[in-house]
């Protein structure tokens, strides 16, 4: 059976010409469509004898294979060490050699087999992910092995990669964007490690014996996480990895801790003078941490908001409406163990800031005064709950997602029950969470553009303006 | 069919895992199901195991490269405004709505004449722009805004997208496997029927793009700057989205017509990959797009590019630490001195031991990172280029000195063949990741459909690859690889 939706059909006059070469056209139809059976992905979760977890996800498409691998401790520990260290770290475990290998040897062998090999770090994890040829899988697993195991840390490579850090430090003004994202994460969190960037006097500080000392405490096997996609078989794979990684000793280690927040941020303007054009505007604000039961429903009212693309309120009035932007979206950043951040940003010409800053504020203020339409909360929640199966369309993410679902210490049901979650959510549900959340009119506000026709100003938007610490 | 879908499945993987060397390609072939319609639309399907989803391109092989003086940054301003709706969606009354929208679109002109400065004073200005704007808002009340993205999000569509390139424009979303019927429907009636509305508002959208992308970002500027200068007269020299005058000057008359000249079936081809069955997959394209006339294909351009005659350069001011752009003039495929360049770019610049990784980033440390593609289409003769970023306090021209010299040496010394079985290796596994993930192969196979003619090019590649000698290698550095051939573009601040 079809399904109409309800449009009048209409007989084209020859007037536009964009419909005049065209004969007379019924209105599309939407098929009514068989529904889409399918269920979440099942995932082998092993662990070796030393506590090492593991989690496998074979895929045959493909003679491919991809390990992600997280080590549990991130930049959250940066307030004793200096700002920069988790990345240089990250930098040195990949290239600084490992075992028998000097740096120069260890690239090669890699680049023999046409591996990928990446690592970085995060707040609270370094993160790495090798991608092989199936044939190569043995020798792969060989040379990932001796990087945790033994790496060496090479010191030319250290000073090569934080040269490399300190460079990008240099160049941390150069596109607006990033400048705009540094600046609010500073004002939103302060000193501490949520609102720290590396410097190049930091990263000056980090010394070769703080990168062994931070691998000894923290590449432990019991804080080693890998999942594996693609071509293998389960069964040979847990032999080889117990083969490589099974005789590493478990040792007791100390979870890095997770320094508290300190007191709510100023509600500011924090505006950068840059000879553009185009000023970047970003609201932020602190948000929710993983465990709050509202994050649904601030998950709904985000995607009306902005976070929605064109179905959302920001981009049709900011955009669609008015033309005043091309990106503009709101964004729930949860955090995983503090409270993350929510942001709408945006870039606008510099004649037009203030109408865009007084415009998404407009939309903000609503979100927490009326209630969204039925039809809004409808395609929000349409959208969430049946683009759910592409959660699960790469299969290496699939297993990874798995992963770190885990660590995070998400609730076990939290892939089952999503989709419920979320179609359970009303529209006085999405005005509450508004209410209580969304401070459209104490957030912290930075632009990052040509300031010079508000220079000196002490206040804009009714907020103080901070002065500018150069970093 | 469930059955015979995974029995053709398993023959191709079976035959992926008896053949070590060209297995990708093998495999691709016998995946990839081709299927022309009487009216020359274009159909490719590559049915895949794994999600109930699939990821739909939908190319029209016109691009910038195909617009003349007078309408340059219309094949991107077209790409924008076929989001805005057919006459049936994005409005509640289209019958109500015309009228309003023919006045727009006189007004618009008419106020386009008046800024040009061809009469007119500041008073009438102010007047025609608040009639525009009257209009604008009577006709918005009869709007559904962004109807198609809302019909396509409740569907569980992501990335519903679009891109345009100098080569072609293509329209993109991925889709749960029940939904091809869905967009078949909407994509023919976009196809036949898009109404171009809201264009003074959107052209307002691309000055912003403009800004984002170009005059407030030290990449895009440099890029921009480095193509304008690297081509005298061929089209390739112009950015996509338009000079900045170009973007003002472009009228909803102009990109009407570019759109009737050129979207239609004969320049069309859909690509689908995921869970799709080829069978039902043709049976709805015939339906829904089966219809249309076929069209006229899109001219080829008949401007060439003269001879180099010596090194060009160009320097660019912008609030940005240094970074440097080099470009080689070179031809495009099927050129075997194409596929020469794919292994001299890994060579020089894919991985951590490729020469200018190991040279400019590792030993002298002058760099902290180089690049090098091919730019900035494939239609025509194109360039290759090498991007570095230098590290302070080292400046742009000890970069340069030391980047040269590495090319010379590629000129004089034949590379090992280790080194060369190293990057064809490279190039083979790198080929297999390029197959991951549906919405890339789509890409992919539309994109040689289009510019090579037959995503067979694929099929072929590696034995091109594989195929390509030391020689080939010196023979080309010396040909190309030089300074008569080069454009070098320098990105800097402003000198007080």
């Amino acid at each position: 059976m079809m399904r109409t939706i309800a449009l009048v059909l209409l007989l084209l006059s020859t007037l536009l010409p964009a419909c005049a070469t065209r004969p007379p056209l019924e209105p599309p139809v939407i098929p009514e469509s068989q529904p889409l059976v399918f269920s979440v992905p099942q995932v082998e979760r092993r662990t070796l004898d030393n506590g090492m977890r593991i989690y496998l996800h074979p895929e045959h498409e493909l003679p491919l294979i991809t390990i992600s691998l997280m080590i549990g401790a991130g930049s959250i520990g940066e307030t004793e060490s200096p700002a920069g260290l988790v990345d240089l770290y990250a930098a040195s475990l990949r290239g600084g050699g490992a075992g028998l290998l000097t740096p120069e040897e260890l690239d090669q062998e890699l680049e023999r087999l046409a591996a990928n090999f990446s690592v970085s770090g995060n707040t609270y994890a370094v993160n790495g992910t090798l991608s092989l040829h199936r044939d190569d899988l043995e020798a792969g697993l060989a040379l990932l092995a001796e990087v945790l195991r033994q790496p060496r840390f090479d010191s030319r490579r250290i000073a090569l990669y934080r040269g490399q850090l300190q460079e990008r430090v240099r160049r941390q003004n150069d596109h607006p964007r990033t400048v705009a994202r540094r600046k609010l994460l500073r004002a939103l969190y302060g000193d501490h490690p949520l609102g720290q960037a590396a410097t190049i006097a930091s990263l000056d500080a980090v010394s070769r014996d703080d990168l062994l000392a931070f691998h000894r405490r923290y590449a432990q096997p019991n804080n080693l996480w890998l999942a594996i996609s693609g071509d293998f078989d389960p069964q040979a794979m847990m032999l080889r990895l117990d083969e490589h990684l099974g005789n590493w000793p478990l040792r007791p280690f100390e979870p890095q801790l997770i320094p508290p927040l300190t007191g709510p941020p100023e509600p500011v303007v924090v505006a950068v003078d840059k000879p553009i054009p185009q000023t970047t505007v970003l609201f932020g604000q602190r948000a929710i941490d993983k465990d709050n039961p509202d994050l649904y429903a601030l998950r709904v009212m985000n995607f009306i908001l902005g976070g929605g693309g064109f179905n959302s309120r920001l981009m049709q009035e900011v955009r669609s409406n008015r033309g005043l932007a091309y990106s503009v979206y709101s964004s729930l950043q949860v955090g995983r163990h503090l409270p993350g951040w929510f942001i709408a940003g945006t870039e606008t010409r510099t004649g037009t800031v203030d109408e865009v800053v007084e415009l998404m504020r407009e939309e903000m203020r609503r979100m927490t005064e009326e209630k969204v339409s039925e039809e809004e909360l409808m395609i929000a929640r349409d959208s969430l709950l049946n683009s759910f199966v592409f959660a699960f369309e790469d299969p290496h993410k699939v297993v990874s997602q798995a992963m770190r679902l885990d660590f995070y210490r998400y609730e076990e049901d939290y892939l089952q029950r999503y989709r419920e979650r979320v179609a359970a959510v009303t529209a006085e549900d999405v005005l509450d969470v508004a209410r209580r959340y969304l401070l459209w009119d104490r957030q912290v506000i930075v632009l990052v553009g040509d300031q010079s026709s508000e220079a000196g100003a002490a206040a804009r938007y009714g907020l103080p303006v901070a002065g500018l610490s150069e970093e | 069919m469930r059955i015979n879908l995974l029995g053709r499945l398993l023959a191709a993987l079976l035959l992926l895992w008896s053949v070590p060397s060209l297995a990708s390609a093998v495999s691709l072939a016998e995946k990839v199901q081709a299927h022309r319609l009487a009216n020359g639309l274009t159909l490719l399907v590559v049915e895949r195991p794994g999600a109930p989803v699939f990821s739909a391109y939908l190319t029209v092989g016109v691009g910038s490269v195909h617009e003349s003086d007078r309408e340059r940054g219309v094949a991107h301003m077209l790409e924008h405004l076929m989001f805005k709706g057919t006459d049936t969606i994005g409005t509640r009354d289209f019958q109500q709505e015309r009228p309003l929208l023919e006045a727009i679109e006189q007004t618009g002109e008419a106020l386009d004449r008046l800024r040009r400065g061809q009469g007119g004073d500041a008073v009438e200005i102010a007047e025609l722009e608040e009639r525009l704007a009257d209009l604008q808002q009577r006709q918005r009340q009869l709007l559904i805004t962004d109807h198609l993205a809302q019909i396509y999000a409740r569907h569980g569509g992501v990335g519903f997208n679009a891109f345009t390139s100098r080569d072609l424009t293509s329209y993109t979303i991925s889709l749960p496997a029940n939904k091809l019927e869905l967009w078949a429907s909407l994509e023919s009636d976009r196809m036949r029927n898009s109404v171009l509305r809201e264009f003074y508002t959107e052209r307002e959208v691309v000055r912003e793009e403009r800004y984002r992308v170009y005059d407030s970002n030290p990449d895009g500027l440099l890029q921009e700057s480095l193509i304008a200068a690297a081509f005298s007269v061929h089209p390739y020299r112009h950015p996509i989205i338009g000079w900045p005058s170009d973007i003002t000057s472009l009228s909803p008359a102009v990109t009407r017509s570019f759109m009737e000249r050129y979207y239609s079936p004969v320049n069309t081809i859909i690509t689908l990959v995921g869970a799709v069955e080829f069978e039902q997959a043709l049976t709805l394209i015939e339906t829904y797009f089966g219809a249309m006339e076929p069209g006229t294909p899109v001219p080829p351009v008949t401007v060439a590019e003269p001879a180099p005659r010596g090194e060009k350069q160009v320097t660019v001011e912008f609030a940005a630490e240094p970074r440097l752009a080099v470009a080689f003039r070179k031809p495009t495929l099927p050129s075997p001195d194409d596929y020469v360049f794919d292994v001299l770019s890994r060579l020089l610049t894919r991985g951590r031991t490729s020469r200018l990784q190991r040279v400019l980033v590792q030993e002298k440390r002058l760099a902290t990172s180089v690049a090098s593609y091919s730019t900035p289409g494939y239609r025509y003769d194109n360039l290759f280029v090498l991007r570095v970023i230098p590290r302070h306090p080292h400046t742009v021209g000890e970069v340069q000195e030391a980047l040269y010299a590495e090319l010379e040496k590629l000129i004089r010394e034949p590379v090992s063949p280790e080194e060369l079985e190293r990057v064809r290796n490279r190039l083979r596994v790198d080929h297999l990741r390029s197959l991951q993930r549906n919405a890339g192969l789509a890409r992919m196979l539309s994109f040689y459909q289009s510019i090579a003619g037959d995503w067979r090019y694929l099929v072929d590649y590696e034995e091109q690859i594989a195929a390509v000698t030391a020689e080939d290698i010196q023979r080309v550095a010396a040909e190309y690889l030089i300074p008569r051939n080069r454009t070098v573009a320098i990105l800097q601040k402003e000198e007080n």
